[in-house]
């Protein structure tokens, strides 16, 4: 979606301490999906809370850049996930992780067709924040990526800079890890 | 000796309807990782801190540029 595009409510509408009604649009929008992938790749509320302010100052500053050649959405998942995995780079050796080396879903049964039960919901975040610490990030990342129904697989392959067919393929050893290491959190 | 409830009929009603929601809430089954992450991504708040620095941060920044044929159609 093309940022700039206003609607006539919008541009009545003042911009409560934003500089202007497009930069407050651009965050109304996209702030839940920026911060969620920032909160779940890093797997800390206050890193993902910087990360969020800091991806979006970032397209703030940048925003006369924006050609609208891809939606807003995926200009800002490209700064967000630049963002993270720099940050991941430079705590690497202080995080604990298991990856691809460490690969406990292989010898698990395959269980991506059955469906995943949580029997306790507020417990809910924190099952998933350690599953996801424990796949490769870049299988976190393709999971986070495909939970946002607004990117397409194309999309997808963009950000991550692999093809649609490639995609497809990791996507499907990364559920069944998910569903695997999910299962061990119970 | 007879066991009472300390629970009025309506309380006890409130009670068991309360136990029914946590119970249905208590089985929720997702289809896929991201099914189960959508649902995760969807309980989610944004910390309000954020607008809030965003905004004290953006104040200084100048006004994004418009294309000429945008003004056009703003007017």
């Amino acid at each position: 979606m093309d940022p700039s595009a206003q609607s006539p409510e919008l541009l009545e509408r003042p911009a409560a301490g934003w500089p202007s009604d497009e930069i407050a649009r651009l965050y109304e929008d996209h702030s839940r999906a920026i911060y969620y992938l920032a909160l779940r790749y890093l797997g800390d509320p206050q890193k993902a809370e910087d990360a969020t302010h800091d991806v979006f100052l970032k397209a703030f500053r940048k925003l006369d850049q924006f050609r609208g050649e891809a939606s807003a959405r995926t200009w800002l998942y490209r700064i967000a996930i630049n963002h993270c995995q720099n940050l991941q780079h430079s705590w690497h050796n202080r995080h604990v992780l298991a990856n691809s080396q460490d690969p406990v879903w292989e010898t698990t049964p395959a269980r991506t067709d059955s469906p995943l039960r949580v029997l306790e919901t507020k417990e809910l975040g924190q099952r998933i924040q350690m599953t996801l610490d424990r796949l490769s990030d870049e299988y976190r990342l393709l999971l986070l990526l495909v939970a946002d129904e607004e990117l397409s697989y194309e999309q997808i392959g963009v950000l991550v800079g692999q093809s649609t067919d490639a995609v497809r393929g990791k996507l499907h050893r990364a559920r069944k890890a998910f569903a695997a290491l999910f299962e061990s959190t119970a | 000796m007879k066991h009472q409830s300390k629970f009025s009929p309506a309380q006890a009603q409130q009670a068991a309807h309360a136990q029914h929601a946590s119970q249905q809430q208590s089985a929720r089954e997702f289809a896929s990782a991201e099914e189960l992450l959508r649902y995760d991504a969807a309980q989610m708040e944004v910390p309000p801190e954020i607008a809030a620095r965003l905004k004290d941060a953006s104040a200084t920044l100048p006004p994004p540029k418009q294309p000429w044929w945008k003004h056009l159609f703003t007017r």
